[in-house]
């Protein structure tokens, strides 16, 4: 003990390498989790003022559609053809009591895509979807952007 | 681990600093902390199923459909409205219905965005405005 040997002094300095062992593991795991916890693939959502929370979209066995830019189209994470999505989404809301399709589009891709993703969906017998959105407090590009008056 | 830290003898301390990384570790643990809670939000949309052999209550009050048009127009029904009076008119319209159900429709090559900004205004409105996604397919009644 330090007490026996006087000549080296009592360090005063609190031993910070478990603090930083403990924040490095920490960092990595937050690293880790972050990409793992969104679902369906990252699309350029467009934005909404008057937007609901949507937690059903948080969990793992959520059904959701994504549109691309340039009208690709995906289930969950894979990429799907457009006869496909019928299919994919009766057999994944078979088990469900809520029977939401949670549909992800690009801001860029077009109606015509959209709309045929939505009779895609409709025909697997749902009723309610949840379009994606990103919530922004004031609407601050204007439809002009857009090339609309 | 000897915390010799210059110590009586005044020599050079042999440790490293580690307050600096620490503060970087902590500021990139709350960013990593803030982004996570970024819940799904979005508009909720209808897509009627077809109705077998059903037929629908008759109602007096005439659909609302809500079009975006790819040459810079945007209806409601039949009538021209911009998009800064999109919002009073519908406004208007819902003020006195019971049902309030509108349908948004848009031309093949619109973006996503102009009908989702449709929807947003319709849902600024009034919340409780259900809206649903017309599709060619849907209007033609299949």
């Amino acid at each position: 003990m330090a007490w026996h040997r006087p000549s080296v002094p009592v360090t005063s300095d609190i031993n910070v390498t478990p603090l930083v062992d403990v924040m490095l593991v920490l960092l990595i795991i937050f690293m880790v989790i972050t990409p793992l916890m969104q679902h369906g693939v990252n699309v350029q959502l467009a934005q909404a003022v008057n937007t609901v929370m949507l937690p059903g979209a948080d969990k793992d066995d959520a059904v959701i559609v994504a549109v691309s830019h340039d009208g690709h189209l995906y289930l969950g994470n894979d990429m799907v053809t457009a006869d496909q999505i019928t299919e994919g989404v009766e057999k994944a809301i078979a088990q469900k009591l809520d029977k939401t399709v949670y549909v992800k589009v690009d801001k860029q891709a077009q109606f015509a895509a959209v709309a045929g993703v939505v009779d895609d969906i409709r025909d697997a017998g749902v009723d309610n979807i949840a379009l994606e959105t990103q919530k922004i407090d004031k609407m601050d590009l204007p439809p002009s952007a857009y090339g609309m008056q | 681990m000897a915390m010799a830290v210059g110590g009586s003898k005044g020599g050079p301390s042999h440790d490293i600093n580690v307050t600096p990384l620490i503060d970087v570790l902590l500021v990139l643990i709350i960013i990593f902390m803030v982004i996570q809670p970024l819940h799904p939000s979005g508009l909720k949309a209808l897509v009627p199923q077809p109705n077998h052999q059903k037929s629908q209550p008759q109602h007096n009050d005439p659909t609302i459909v809500v079009q975006v048009l790819d040459n810079g127009v945007l209806k409601i029904n039949q009538t021209p409205v911009t998009w800064d009076t999109l919002g009073p008119q519908l406004a208007n319209i819902y003020k006195t219905r019971a049902q309030k159900v509108l349908f948004v429709k848009g031309d093949d090559d619109i973006p996503f965005a102009l009908i989702a900004h449709a929807i947003d205004v319709a849902k600024g409105v009034d919340p409780s405005i259900m809206v649903g996604i017309l599709t060619p397919k849907m209007q033609a009644g299949k």
